[in-house]
């Protein structure tokens, strides 16, 4: 686009020769569409259109095509598919949320780090402690270490007082029952002693009898041996 | 009086409200078809690029900032999307190529929705390089600043009045032979 050489002189527009200048055509041409020429951009607007041809028929065919934009006829838009361009997608249903996976690896990962890390969450008379890798204060394992033997020694306690009792039942059974094996012991041996000791007087009683019998029996033979002796006879002999 | 706002409309729709989207959606329809009209001379295609911009706008509706008018939000998403769309049907040719004159191009279907007096200047516009075209549209059918058009098409400001200048050069010789 060829520069427009200012041929404009004289006194009343010598004063704009510096802006006539500085403005070409197209920019002068812009102005002017818009609506921002100035007083002295006006003036030499009016100029080229004067003196340059070229630049005036463009003037003039700007304000025809406008005149014939203006009187464009804007007819009804024919009958298309408007619907189609509503392309809301449903409402997605909760477990077709997009973020549920995102939520699940994130959970996964927690999860992975509460173990790796041995995450532990506690709480006590209202304080939640969160803890890792399971370690506890020195005060918090002396009390139930403390806690702990204390249940052991009241357990323990319990079963020795429950085996002491046990043992002196049983050892009172054991001596009852050796008191009275003893007691019936002793009077069978005691019966027994009696009886042989029956037996024996009673076998000596027998052959003392027996001895009787036979001095008695030899006596009587004698008699009946010697009957001299019976009347008359010294009975001494 | 009691017509919602852009942004209550554009708010209800992001709860899925679909009577909003529709709403917003013809609000703004005209325009746009007619944007596509200009920009590709074709009903059909110009149905096609306005429901390619409005699903893009109903995608893209939650980045909407209230930065700005939703008008030039939008519209910048139709000249990125009117973008594709030449690219599309055009793959060989480059936004600031001229486009090989089609000859009475016009379906039938084409001259039943587009009035008489419109014809001539969509078929005019149908001979400037898409890059001028995107400018003029905006220009003289969105009344958009420069400043405006540039952000809306990543250019600069001097590059859309550069581009401007440059089309007004090729509608002069063009509406000088229709209406000779």
């Amino acid at each position: 686009m060829p520069k427009h050489k200012s041929q404009l002189g004289g006194s009343g527009l010598g004063n704009y020769r510096l802006d006539k200048s500085e403005l070409n055509n197209e920019q002068l041409f812009g102005l002017w569409v818009e609506g921002q020429l100035n007083e002295q951009q006006r003036h030499e607007f009016e100029q080229r259109c004067l003196e340059d041809q070229a630049f005036a028929k463009k003037v003039e065919t700007f304000n025809l095509f406008s005149m014939h934009s203006e009187h464009y006829q804007s007819h009804e838009v024919p009958s298309w598919d408007r619907d189609s361009t509503f392309n809301m997608p449903d409402n997605v249903k909760w477990w077709q949320w997009q973020g549920l996976p995102t939520l699940s690896f994130a959970t996964s990962i927690l999860a992975i780090v509460m173990v790796l890390t041995g995450l532990q969450v506690r709480t006590h008379e209202g304080a939640m402690t969160i803890s890792f890798a399971g370690k506890q204060s020195q005060q918090e394992i002396d009390q139930l270490v403390n806690d702990r033997l204390s249940e052991f020694q009241e357990v323990q306690q319990l079963a020795l007082a429950n085996y002491t009792q046990t043992m002196q039942q049983q050892q009172m059974d054991t001596s009852t029952q050796l008191t009275q094996y003893l007691l019936g012991a002793s009077r069978k041996e005691r019966r027994e002693d009696f009886a042989e000791l029956i037996k024996y007087v009673n076998e000596q009683r027998g052959d003392d009898q027996l001895f009787y019998v036979r001095q008695l029996n030899k006596l009587q033979q004698d008699i009946y041996a010697q009957p001299e002796l019976t009347g008359s006879g010294n009975i001494n002999e | 009086m009691f017509e919602k706002t852009d942004e209550q409309l554009i708010a209800k729709a992001l709860h899925g409200n679909k009577q909003a989207w529709l709403n917003l959606l013809k609000r703004y329809e005209k325009q746009i078809y007619h944007y596509g009209m200009r920009m590709t001379g074709k009903n059909e295609d110009a149905l096609d690029l306005m429901q390619e911009v409005f699903i893009s706008v109903f995608r893209n509706l939650s980045t909407y900032r209230n930065e700005g008018s939703f008008k030039s939000w939008m519209f910048r998403i139709a000249h990125f999307r009117c973008i594709e769309f030449y690219r599309r049907k055009k793959p060989m040719q480059g936004l600031d190529d001229t486009p090989e004159v089609e000859c009475d191009a016009m379906s039938a279907a084409d001259r039943i929705h587009t009035h008489q007096e419109n014809k001539q200047l969509i078929s005019a516009m149908q001979q400037l390089p898409l890059a001028q075209k995107a400018v003029v549209e905006l220009k003289f059918f969105g009344q958009f600043t420069f400043d405006e058009i540039a952000e809306q098409t990543g250019i600069s400001a001097n590059t859309a009045k550069s581009r401007l200048y440059g089309a007004l050069e090729k509608l002069k010789t063009l509406m000088e032979v229709d209406y000779a």
